[in-house]
């Protein structure tokens, strides 16, 4: 009965066991930290130094040039060439807003089709926006877009109950993973010439029309809808079926209408939810590539493509500097996002959530205003949202006439035949799955640690939480050029070292750094929920904080890991823009470099390539679901 | 078994030397070997926080926490060999009843060479649980959680058994019944048990003894006994049961009595209370005491004083009666209250033994 019973410690190796395991979380976290040293704050400095370094001798000179350049900030330019002229700048704005001016006419939106709309046009004198302005302009758009598309969505999954409406609601994850190339592809596939809009139209005797060359930019604000209306309704949802329906009923006994209700009691609600969607709309499509790269090109360019075509121009000075100024911006807006998120992230599941109506219980409800709208919304998401990912597949084995196998024959003799420095298909299979399950194996534990470090310190965790969270705001290109002239170009160390990390092992590396946030996000607020009681019975009981992890933390916080696992190897899979610069002139190109590569000729064989791209990332997924994952953002 | 020992415990949250909020203030108690003992005091008085102390999940700022004389400051909780359950139970929901009750026992052996199995039926058996040993947590009551919970720390043969206010989850019929056969269990083994709640009934009714804290510090430690019917200070006597207390001034002493003044009325109090005997009597005049509502009676004539009825609660065996007598709050325990009472004066005394002098103001 004594504090020194017999089978505790025995020998030399149980002590050491018994070292390792009391500091088996530290010694993880210390590689974490050196992974991250490494591999992400390194890099991003590298990128830093480049940008304030000339020849040797520091310098803001890069900076001041891009500021002061209208090409990149447009009107701004000026103001950040002379600050102090206040007056001057006043009296431009002054007079530009004088000639703004807003007229009603007819137009005829439609091409090939006369029917006249109203159009109140808002005539403003031309703005120079500069490169800078024009992000942010497409971004607001996406922004705007993104959520006049997924608020009617949220309402719809969290007001009413129709068959497949979890499916649904699980799906809206989907476009979130979806790579970025094989989008633009399969809006090629969708709107392009030889489209599948254009073929229905063209059943009724319409078009074909060139809705991409005519407006390459409503075409990219669209896939950029594509890719965060379901994030804004996602995050909607969360939050209208968290609204414990107790407070809307006593707004109603106290006297308010159903209506006022709405706007008293859930609207507040929904607002984080809503505002939280659509700051991270911004923040992704501001730091927005490879659908630009691949549906706008350098006439559309943002800050990241026309970085990209500064580093493949060789011009590192100038696009560290973009690289920089874009990392401060969308930087500062993480940082809002982080700060309200954490204030908001009170709200937990109701005890009590709203009640779901039936969608169509019958006929006469069906013919109902609302049910039409909402019949009419569907339609609009079948084009968007289905269009794209179905016409890939049908586009695949189409030609504009009928049915073709030739884009598969074309990518099969590629790699019969190919010259070993041509982009052949399966090396691309073979490597993107390869990375994949690397990705996993690096990421996973790193989320984890990070998690378990973050969700034990509490309230100083933030700090830890806001540094681990910086590759949600540094871009795949900011990163790749980092690591590009860091690790895969080599830094000298003292004593004759040279540190140098190249091809696959920095494309991995990449990848992991890229996807473990999202194991972390996935596994923090399972790991926060636990009741702090399991882990102390466990530890009262003899159990050491490791063992109390393995034991007790890691098998409740599973399908956390399994969720977070499956995003992962989604953004391993998908992830472009590092990887294409990377794999630049190696034989590590991965499936997503390879549809780009195709996409240069002709479309047939890069839509037939997304085709598995789509196939190999839906077999990913639908192996994870087998195995019980939840997928959380 | 083991003798548990804090000697000046204290503990402040914050990074400040002097702004972070003091926990816990010169924490000093002994809990003798075998002992049942009691932390009660309302919810922010330290009480868990002087528990997580003794299981080493709260480091102390200052002082030592020593089981059988040996300190443990610095020791991790998984060598301290302590049982806890908490409010929560905090049992394993991953695994079963017989997983959980056996979890402790791969770090520290089953005593006299039992197996982990036959350890893990003995402990069901000992709770009442034959046979459940198969079954998730989940699909068990509430009481049977806890009875889980308390298996489970029991299991390794504990030096020290530690109870965070285990029955606070449970309906009151159900509370009873639990802290009867707790107590019973806690006899049989004989295991030294600090127990915190901020119930005070459950607190009179296991302890041998008890601490009542307030504010990061201990008013009294005593039985329950003493604590109920001697309290040291207007805290514990307000806290313990109900209680009417009285501030007044001392008026005259001789031989037979004290005669103490409150609100113009004139008590009378055994003699020599609130005195020492020494020469600074004057700095004694103001003095508190304190009446139980069982000693407030109708029948007795001395110390009579009018009270103003406001509410009564009928309570089976008896009626709490609630008023004012001079602004100041008077609990009642009578045998019955006519209807005509209500809203109406009645006319109490008390003898002065029963009046309780209490210590400070």
């Amino acid at each position: 009965m004594s504090r020194s019973r017999p089978g505790r410690i025995a020998s030399g190796a149980g002590r050491i066991r018994a070292w390792l395991e009391r500091n088996a979380i530290r010694l993880t976290a210390l590689v974490t930290a050196g992974i991250l040293a490494v591999m992400l704050y390194l890099p991003v400095g590298v990128v830093f130094v480049e940008a304030v370094v000339d020849e040797g001798v520091p310098t803001l000179g890069h900076f001041a040039a891009v500021l002061t350049d209208p090409f990149y900030f447009g009107v701004l330019a000026d103001v950040f060439a002379d600050p102090l002229a206040v007056g001057t700048h006043l009296g431009s704005l002054a007079g530009w807003l004088a000639a703004v001016s807003i007229s009603l006419s007819l137009e005829y939106p439609i091409p090939g089709i006369d029917v006249p709309v109203p159009w109140l046009a808002v005539d403003t004198p031309g703005v120079r926006q500069g490169l800078f302005g024009f992000t942010a302009y497409q971004a607001a758009l996406s922004t705007l877009a993104s959520v006049a598309l997924g608020l009617p969505a949220a309402y719809i999954l969290a007001n009413y109950e129709f068959y497949g409406r979890r499916t649904l609601r699980s799906l809206t994850i989907l476009p979130f993973v979806l790579p970025g190339i094989m989008v633009a592809v399969g809006f090629y596939a969708m709107f392009g010439r030889a489209g599948t809009l254009n073929g229905i139209l063209g059943v009724a005797g319409l078009g074909p029309f060139a809705f991409i060359e005519t407006s390459p930019l409503t075409i990219v604000i669209l896939a950029h809808a594509f890719y965060n209306a379901p994030l804004v309704a996602r995050l909607t949802v969360a939050a209208w079926e968290s609204v414990d329906t107790r407070t809307v009923e006593t707004a109603r006994s106290l006297g308010a209408s159903e209506r006022r209700a709405f706007r008293d009691i859930v609207v507040p609600q929904l607002a984080p939810a809503v505002l939280t969607g659509a700051l991270l709309t911004f923040i992704f499509t501001f730091m927005t590539f490879p659908i630009v790269l691949a549906l706008g090109g350098l006439q559309l360019a943002t800050v990241e493509v026309w970085i990209y075509d500064r580093i493949q121009r060789l011009d590192y000075a100038e696009a560290a500097t973009l690289a920089i100024l874009e990392t401060i911006l969308s930087l500062g807006l993480t940082y809002a996002y982080l700060r309200y998120e954490s204030v908001q992230s009170g709200f937990s599941q109701a005890p009590s959530p709203p009640p779901k109506e039936a969608l169509f219980p019958d006929l006469r409800t069906a013919l109902s205003p609302r049910r039409l709208a909402i019949c009419g919304y569907g339609l609009v998401a079948l084009v968007l949202f289905v269009g794209p990912m179905a016409s890939l597949v049908v586009g695949s084995f189409t030609d504009g006439t009928g049915f073709t196998l030739r884009n598969y024959a074309f990518l099969l003799e590629r790699q019969l035949e190919g010259a070993s420095f041509q982009t052949l298909p399966l090396p691309a299979i073979r490597n993107s799955l390869l990375f994949g399950v690397a990705t996993l194996a690096v990421a996973v534990p790193m989320g984890v640690v990070i998690s378990v470090l973050t969700a034990r310190t509490g309230r100083s965790g933030t700090i830890i939480d806001t540094l681990a969270m910086l590759p949600l705001a540094v871009s795949g290109i900011v990163f790749g050029i980092g690591l590009l002239q860091g690790l895969v170009f080599g830094i000298s160390l003292p004593g004759g070292w040279r540190l140098q990390i190249t091809g696959a092992v920095a494309i991995v590396i990449a990848h992991a750094v890229a996807a473990y946030p999202f194991v972390t996000r996935n596994v923090s607020p399972l790991l926060s929920n636990l009741d702090p009681a399991m882990v102390e019975s466990a530890r009262a009981l003899g159990a050491s904080r490791f063992r109390a992890l393995v034991d007790v933390e890691l098998p409740l916080v599973a399908n956390g890991i399994v969720a977070g696992a499956a995003f992962a190897f989604a953004i391993s899979i998908g992830e472009f823009s590092s990887t294409v610069i990377l794999a630049s002139g190696s034989e590590s190109y991965t499936m997503p470099v390879a549809v780009e590569r195709y996409l240069g000729r002709r479309s047939g064989p890069a839509i037939a390539m997304g085709t598995l791209l789509l196939l190999v990332t839906a077999a990913s997924f639908v192996v994870i679901d087998r195995v019980g994952g939840r997928y959380e953002l | 078994m083991t003798e548990l020992r804090l000697e000046g415990v204290s503990k402040r949250y914050g990074t400040g030397r002097d702004d972070g909020a003091a926990a816990l203030q010169d924490v000093d108690l002994t809990v003798r070997d075998g002992e049942f003992f009691t932390l009660v005091g309302p919810s922010g008085c330290g009480k868990t926080t002087t528990l997580r102390t003794i299981a080493g999940f709260e480091a102390p700022s200052k002082g030592v926490v020593s089981f059988d004389g040996e300190s443990m400051i610095g020791v991790a909780p998984e060598r301290r060999d302590v049982g806890v359950v908490f409010q929560s139970y905090g049992l394993f929901p991953h695994m079963t009843v017989a997983e959980n009750v056996g979890y402790g026992l791969q770090f520290r052996e089953p005593p006299d060479g039992t197996g982990v199995d036959e350890r893990v039926d003995e402990l069901l058996e000992l709770v009442d649980l034959e046979g459940m040993g198969g079954r998730n947590p989940d699909q068990l009551s509430g009481g049977q959680q806890q009875r889980v919970a308390l298996a489970r720390a029991l299991a390794p043969e504990p030096d020290l058994l530690l109870l965070d206010e285990p029955m606070s989850a449970l309906d009151a019929r159900l509370r009873e019944s639990l802290r009867r056969q707790l107590k019973r269990i806690q006899s049989t083994l004989e295991i030294t048990t600090v127990y915190v709640t901020h119930d005070q009934d459950e607190a009179l009714a296991l302890s041998d003894r008890l601490a009542v804290m307030n504010d990061g510090e201990i008013e009294q430690i005593a039985t329950p006994r003493t604590i109920y019917h001697e309290p040291e200070t207007r805290f514990v006597a307000e806290f313990v049961g109900d209680n009417n207390v009285f501030d007044g001034t001392v008026r005259a002493r001789d031989a037979e009595r004290t005669r103490v003044d409150v609100a113009g009325t004139t008590f009378d109090l055994p003699p020599g209370v609130g005195f020492d005997g020494s020469a600074q009597e004057q700095e004694r005049e103001r003095i508190s005491f304190c009446v139980r509502p069982a000693d407030l009676s109708r029948a007795v004539d001395q110390n009579r004083f009018a009270v103003n009825l406001e509410t009564s609660e009928f309570r089976g065996e008896s009626v709490r009666a609630y008023g004012q007598w001079n602004d100041v709050p008077i609990v009642l325990q009578l045998g019955e209250v006519l209807e005509s009472e209500k809203d109406a004066t009645v006319t109490v005394g008390f003898a002065p033994e029963d009046a309780h002098v209490l210590n400070g103001g």
